[in-house]
């Protein structure tokens, strides 16, 4: 009984050591757009797109923008982005 | 006769060999199936006597299937102290000729040894049995005595047969009940005494000279002489 | 009060515990096949949609390339990243010197020219470890583009979904332990009557049986198998038994009688004639008790049943006019008379020669007893299922309550003492009767006569 247990147990845990063995040989790469300069690239973006200043993508730009000056960088990415494609939505 | 009687109990053995002898036959005696087989497969003999259980690993079953595997056709008569049915039928598929249930009565013995010994090598073809004047055809299927014909019933003409192939020998009742009637059991009664004395009734009724005979203690013999 | 060790060896011996065993393996093994396809069905198919997502990307990256160059794909990838609101998009474009014109990520994977253009390697966001997936796709000029997803929420997914099979993978064992405990029990709590049956016997009891539990169930035929094996044996002990007390009782009788004769003989035998009547005498009796002795082995070989192996199908037609036969004469000699009223083709399953003998036998008892100018007949019939042979006589029958006891062995009517017999023969009837699952029937042959005569009818099953 106790051996089925174990083998039990060992099966379970496989799945997690597959994924744990890539992560740690691996040297890392790294995401650059969640960076304060890409919040400005956004931004930019966003003022040469038509209908901008429509909302609801004028207040999620500019709720983005602020979340971006105060270090939330990934939410403020976030934020413009959907302020982005709620522009470009309402262009189509 | 020359017989070999394999036996191991030394008194049934002796009381054997003493009334073949006086029967006139020549007795060799082996007291186990080894030196049983040696002997029944280095000298002739004219019979075996064989007792189903032997001592020395060769039993009485096992030294006839050696012996008929060799060629060996010597009539062979088996003793046994074993009652079972199965025993009788076992021990003539193994190349038994006779078979006989101990106790017996020498007469019973002496007069199967001598059926036994006397069977003619290959049957003859003989279409007509005659013992004096008493003749049997056996293609009309009747039988005549002084040219005169007697009527007997189909079962009366086989057992008159029997009687007449081994005219001279002494034929025992249990041995008619198995020839003619294929009966391996004793009946209580004496039914075969009855057939026999009809038969003769039949066949000696206006004749001096009677041919059945009735041998005391033993059985029946059909002969010429008195 | 500890338990004596059970050697290992043993409890692998117990077939109910292997049973349970087996349950326990096969359960699991169940719970494994259905775990493993739980586990394609979602972790997989998530792994599997990614992929596919990737790959499309990447065949219309490579579209937009082709129609409009480097430019064209470089807008388009800032347009899709600035588009991404789930933020999970990856893209890396490379120059033919590899050096970045476009995309999210810093560098390429650690192995970016391995045969496999799949790569999983971990990524750094923000300072957040997570995972990414990627693909290559080395464009006609030498440039080479990276498409790839961040499968960061699909590996949180996947470590939910490997916990939930841990956890009912536990489940499983405990209720395939559990499931194993419960049948090991119930095997040998129902085979527990059988075995202490058995215990019982073996240590000499032949009374107790199976407790039965009505259910019918295999182990309910288990023991109705048992119970009929030991009925049987108790009925061939009390077969030997009626044998030992036959010999002791009344084999002594005649062997004593013949030893006195004998003695007598010897002691006050005037002539050589006289002595050698004796002598005959005494060979007579011993003949006659050899008889005895063979006709109660054969009773008690038929009684066995050891002869059903010789069952042979035949005609019953020819050994009853071979009976007729063979008794004719007898009964013409006392005066009597004997009719046969056999039809033709009376098949039968049996042992013939002792089907003859048993008919034999009543032959044998009808010419006794029947006196001058009576008449024995034998008639046989077919039934629906069995053949009947009958066989009546003139004589002064049984009374009712001897009948029950005729064929119990050496029971002899107190009107049959003086004919000869060993009152044997109705028994080895009644013992063939029963081996061919037949029976033997006695009555009055004719009935209100004075002298009813005895009509004993043989039942044999066809």
């Amino acid at each position: 009984m106790r051996l089925i247990l174990s083998l039990l147990a060992l099966m379970s845990t496989a799945p997690f050591d597959l994924a744990g063995a890539t992560t740690a040989q691996a040297e890392v790469v790294r995401v650059t757009t969640d960076s304060a300069a890409y919040c400005g690239e956004l931004s930019q973006r966003l003022s040469v797109t038509p209908h901008a200043e429509a909302e609801p993508a004028r207040s999620l730009a500019e709720e983005g923008r602020r979340l971006c000056d105060n270090g939330y960088v990934r939410t403020g990415v976030a934020k413009l982005r959907r302020a982005l494609r709620a522009a470009m939505n309402q262009a189509n | 006769m020359r017989i070999l009687l394999v036996e191991d109990d030394v008194e049934v053995a002796r009381f054997v060999r003493k009334g073949l002898q006086e029967a006139g036959h020549t007795v060799e005696h082996a007291p186990n199936g080894r030196d049983g087989l040696f002997m029944a497969a280095s000298e002739p003999f004219d019979l075996l006597v064989l007792d189903r259980m032997l001592p020395g690993g060769v039993d009485g079953v096992r030294l006839v299937e050696t012996l008929r595997g060799q060629g060996n056709k010597t009539p062979v008569l088996f003793l046994t102290a074993m009652t079972a049915v199965d025993e009788r039928v076992r021990g003539l598929k193994a190349g038994g000729d006779d078979y006989m249930t101990k106790p017996f009565a020498f007469a019973e013995l002496l007069a199967r040894v001598e059926a036994l010994g006397r069977r003619p090598a290959v049957d003859a073809p003989a279409t007509r049995l005659r013992v004096a004047d008493l003749e049997l055809d056996l293609l009309s299927r009747t039988v005549t005595r002084a040219g005169k014909k007697v009527e007997v019933q189909p079962r009366e003409f086989r057992l008159l047969e029997h009687l007449m192939r081994h005219a001279g020998q002494v034929v025992t009742r249990t041995m008619l009940l198995e020839k003619v009637w294929d009966y391996h059991f004793d009946p209580q009664t004496n039914v075969i005494d009855v057939h026999v004395s009809r038969l003769r009734q039949k066949l000696d009724k206006g004749f001096d000279r009677p041919l059945i005979h009735t041998v005391r203690n033993a059985g029946y013999m059909i002969r010429a002489e008195p | 009060m500890a338990l004596p060790p059970r050697p290992v060896r043993r409890v692998l011996g117990s077939a109910s515990l292997r049973f349970a065993l087996l349950f326990a393996v096969l359960f699991l093994g169940a719970g494994l096949a259905f775990a493993a396809v739980l586990w394609w069905g979602t972790a997989g198919a998530l792994d599997r949609q990614t992929d596919a997502a990737i790959r499309a990307d990447a065949t219309a990256m490579q579209e937009r390339w082709r129609a409009g160059g480097p430019a064209a794909l470089v807008d388009a990838i800032e347009t899709r990243l600035a588009a991404d609101v789930e933020n999970e998009m990856l893209y890396l474009l490379l120059s033919a010197d590899r050096e970045p014109l476009a995309g999210n990520l810093d560098d390429p994977p650690p192995q970016q020219d391995s045969d496999i253009p799949w790569f999983r390697v971990p990524l750094l966001r923000d300072d957040e470890p997570s995972e990414a997936r990627l693909y290559r796709l080395d464009l006609g000029d030498g440039s080479r583009l990276f498409v790839g997803r961040d499968v960061a929420e699909k590996l949180r997914l996947r470590t939910l979904l490997t916990d939930a099979l841990a956890w009912s993978a536990t489940a499983a064992t405990l209720f395939a332990g559990l499931g194993a405990w419960l049948l090991s029990r119930a095997l040998s709590q129902r085979l527990a009557p059988a075995t202490s049956t058995a215990v019982a016997i073996a240590a000499g009891d032949l009374a107790p049986r199976v407790p039965l539990t009505g259910r019918e169930d295999e182990f309910d035929r288990l023991g109705q198998t048992m119970n009929a094996m030991l009925d049987r044996i108790a009925t061939l002990m009390s077969g030997v038994r009626g044998v030992s007390d036959a010999i002791a009782h009344d084999l002594r009788t005649p062997i004593a009688r013949a030893r006195s004769k004998l003695e007598e003989a010897l002691g006050s035998a005037s002539d050589e004639v006289a002595l050698r009547g004796a002598i005959e005498q005494g060979i007579a009796d011993l003949d006659g008790i050899t008889r005895i002795f063979q006709a109660v082995l054969r009773i008690a070989e038929v009684e066995a049943g050891a002869r059903r192996a010789a069952f042979a199908p035949f005609d019953m037609t020819p050994v009853l006019e071979d009976a007729a036969d063979l008794y004719l004469p007898s009964a013409e000699s006392q005066g009597a008379v004997l009719e046969a009223d056999i039809p033709p083709n009376l098949m039968l399953t049996g042992d013939r020669d002792l089907v003859l003998q048993a008919v034999a036998n009543l032959l044998d008892n009808a010419v006794k007893f029947t006196p001058e100018g009576g008449t024995i007949r034998l008639v046989a019939r077919r039934g629906a299922r069995a053949v009947y042979i009958e066989v009546s006589d003139d004589g002064p029958g049984l009374s009712a309550e001897d009948r029950e006891r005729a064929g119990t062995r050496f029971f002899r009517a107190d009107s049959a003492r003086t004919t000869p017999g060993s009152g044997l023969g109705l028994s080895l009837v009644r013992a063939v009767a029963a081996l061919h699952r037949g029976d033997l029937r006695l009555a009055d042959a004719h009935p209100g006569d004075p002298r009813p005569g005895l009509l004993a009818t043989l039942r044999l099953p066809a």
